[in-house]
């Protein structure tokens, strides 16, 4: 045990303090919304609490029975699957050739897909071409333009190059194609960058809000569960305006539980999947620095 | 040749689904620029359209003074982030890492990296629920209290918008930020530390002078390589927090060519705006990045 100074002792002391501080300000929002979620509406006095008063899953039942919630929490849950899954097969497929050296025009298509790294034609020029294409209005629009992601071709192609060439020379000598020599041999080792990029991307499409605000206002039947947790929150701040004029007694209505409850519903799976993504990330984060 | 691309025709074929979809949703878009060169309205064909040339261009500068409060608060929101979030991740990573109990700082670690993950809209709902002006936890708590007569409009309030986009980004990105400045730290050579030890160094001498000096590289660059992206800011983010009372501070570039574009379906304008900006924000990239490589032989390409 080393020696400890007095002005040491006081640093430590005011250095754990200043982390509690940090503590506090990043779970307090979370406490709160849960608790709050949990609670009896006609209990809230107003404050913030960090229990429930009046412990209840009411406002988890109505949100639950709400056809636009359970819309929502389908459309979410099949845009998480459906577009990771297509990424995986269509980038980590066309990240295996741009690992092929002796390709005719290999460079060409690495600076093609590079390129769009650093350059976006913008918002109306993507607006008018969805709606060219008649993807406005579908769920589609949630999935083509994310099937092919540059970011992560560049980190499944480094990783493949990182391969033992030995492996794949035994499978060329028994005459295997590429579609085999790729499915069978390099696929299942790339198993840990798959599972990474995977893991962010389903965490981009559960997060996604801006495209149905952009392409799929119209369908409500597409809304995305973040979606209608953000026409909710709409809802209710313009209830309270109301309130606030003395227009309407908001008691009787008093969704602001409901409103919790749509927002726990909504980060609860991001919690369920965050200890494999932290154990990922750092990882990916690392690796991604000692390469810089 | 050719006997060489026929043998290679499998690769081919799986490359080209990547090199249609890349085409389609990247490469034809920009060809949709041209509209910011010609009369185009909904409904009319392009091909009838008549050609303007730079005139949309010109009228973001010369039709009204909109330019100046966009650059004010991008620039303003943006540059304010990029320190906040770099000043704090750093501070907070030179601390954590005096933490001596090892599980507590693992725990803080681990609390702190989640917001990088939960979306804007989350985001937003927590704000709206602890600071919205009547119900907001927050200022009901400090009206209870007797401290406020009524409660502070954040939210709502222009003054308020610069700190509180600055702010609410520091809260999300601290943990993911840090991440990096804590790998700086923990590759720092041990014997560094144990020598300084030997030569009588107390604790704030080591972290002034060994840490501090070992992150300063790492800081730089980072702070050269996003100064690149000063002029995109995070559109769900602002789309959320711009009101019908707080716009004049909080509106951004993005958010002026949604509104121009998409609402009020001037197309030409909108896109002649976002093509000015992907230029300066290309043109910014390729000089920091040109910096960085002289000052620190670190660059993106």
């Amino acid at each position: 045990m080393k020696e400890r100074s007095v002005g040491g002792t006081i640093f430590d002391s005011f250095n754990y303090l200043f982390m509690l501080v940090i503590l506090v300000l990043m779970l307090i929002p979370f406490v709160y919304i849960i608790s709050y979620s949990l609670s009896t509406p006609s209990m809230m006095k107003g404050g913030l609490i960090l229990f429930p008063k009046g412990f209840t899953l009411d406002s988890y039942k109505k949100a639950f029975d709400d056809p636009a919630v359970l819309s929502g929490v389908f459309i979410s849950v099949a845009r998480t699957i459906i577009g990771p899954a297509a990424m995986l097969l269509f980038t980590s497929m066309a990240a295996y050739v741009l690992t092929r050296a002796e390709l005719i025009g290999v460079k060409f298509f690495r600076k093609f897909f590079v390129f769009t790294l650093y350059f976006s034609s913008g918002m109306i020029p993507m607006y008018l071409l969805m709606g060219y294409l008649n993807l406005t209005g579908t769920f589609l629009v949630y999935i083509l333009p994310a099937v092919i992601s540059v970011f992560n071709m560049v980190l499944i192609k480094t990783y493949i190059e990182a391969l033992p060439r030995e492996l794949e020379e035994a499978a060329v000598m028994d005459g295997a194609n590429h579609f085999l020599l790729f499915f069978k041999i390099i696929f299942p080792l790339c198993m840990p960058v798959f599972a990474a990029v995977v893991l962010f991307d389903s965490v981009n499409q559960w997060n996604s809000f801006i495209d149905t605000q952009i392409y799929n206002t119209m369908s409500p039947n597409l809304y995305t569960l973040q979606y209608v947790l953000y026409n909710t929150l709409n809802q209710i701040n313009s209830l309270e305006q109301l309130k606030v004029q003395g227009q309407t007694e908001i008691g009787a209505l008093t969704p602001q539980t409901f409103k919790m409850a749509i927002t726990v519903i909504t980060v609860l799976p991001i919690a369920c999947v965050y200890p494999f993504l932290q154990r990922y990330f750092i990882k990916g984060l690392l690796v991604g620095s000692i390469k810089g | 040749m050719i006997l060489k691309i026929f043998r290679h025709r499998e690769l081919y074929l799986m490359l080209l689904p990547a090199v249609v979809l890349v085409f389609i949703f990247w490469y034809v878009p920009i060809l949709g620029w041209i509209i910011a060169f010609v009369n185009y309205k909904p409904g009319i064909s392009l091909s009838s359209a008549e050609w303007v040339g730079f005139q949309q261009f010109k009228s973001f500068f010369t039709q009204s003074s909109d330019y100046i409060y966009l650059l004010r608060n991008t620039l303003a929101i943006n540059i304010g982030t990029l320190i906040s979030n770099l000043f704090t991740a750093f501070v907070f990573a030179i601390l954590l890492n005096e933490i001596r109990l090892r599980f507590f700082g693992r725990f803080i670690q681990t609390v702190t990296f989640f917001p990088f993950f939960i979306s804007w809209v989350i985001i937003y709902s927590l704000s709206n629920a602890l600071f919205a002006p009547s119900s907001g936890a927050i200022n009901e708590m400090l009206v209870e209290w007797g401290i406020l007569n009524e409660g502070i409009n954040l939210l709502g309030d222009p003054q308020y918008s610069w700190g509180l986009m600055i702010a609410l980004n520091a809260w999300k990105h601290l943990g993911y930020n840090s991440v990096i400045f804590i790998a700086s730290i923990v590759s720092i050579p041990s014997d560094y530390y144990e020598a300084a030890e030997i030569d009588g160094a107390n604790r704030f001498q080591k972290i002034w002078h060994i840490t501090i000096p070992a992150l300063i590289p790492t800081l730089i660059v980072l702070l050269i390589l996003n100064s690149g992206w000063i002029l995109n800011s995070n559109f769900e983010q602002f789309y959320l927090f711009t009101n019908g009372t707080n716009w004049e501070k909080i509106e951004v570039l993005d958010m002026y060519i949604y509104k121009y574009g998409l609402k009020l379906l001037n197309f030409p304008y909108a896109t002649a705006v976002g093509i000015m900006k992907t230029f300066i924000s290309l043109a910014l990239i390729i000089v920091v990045n040109e910096i960085s490589k002289r000052a620190t032989g670190k660059a993106v390409f």
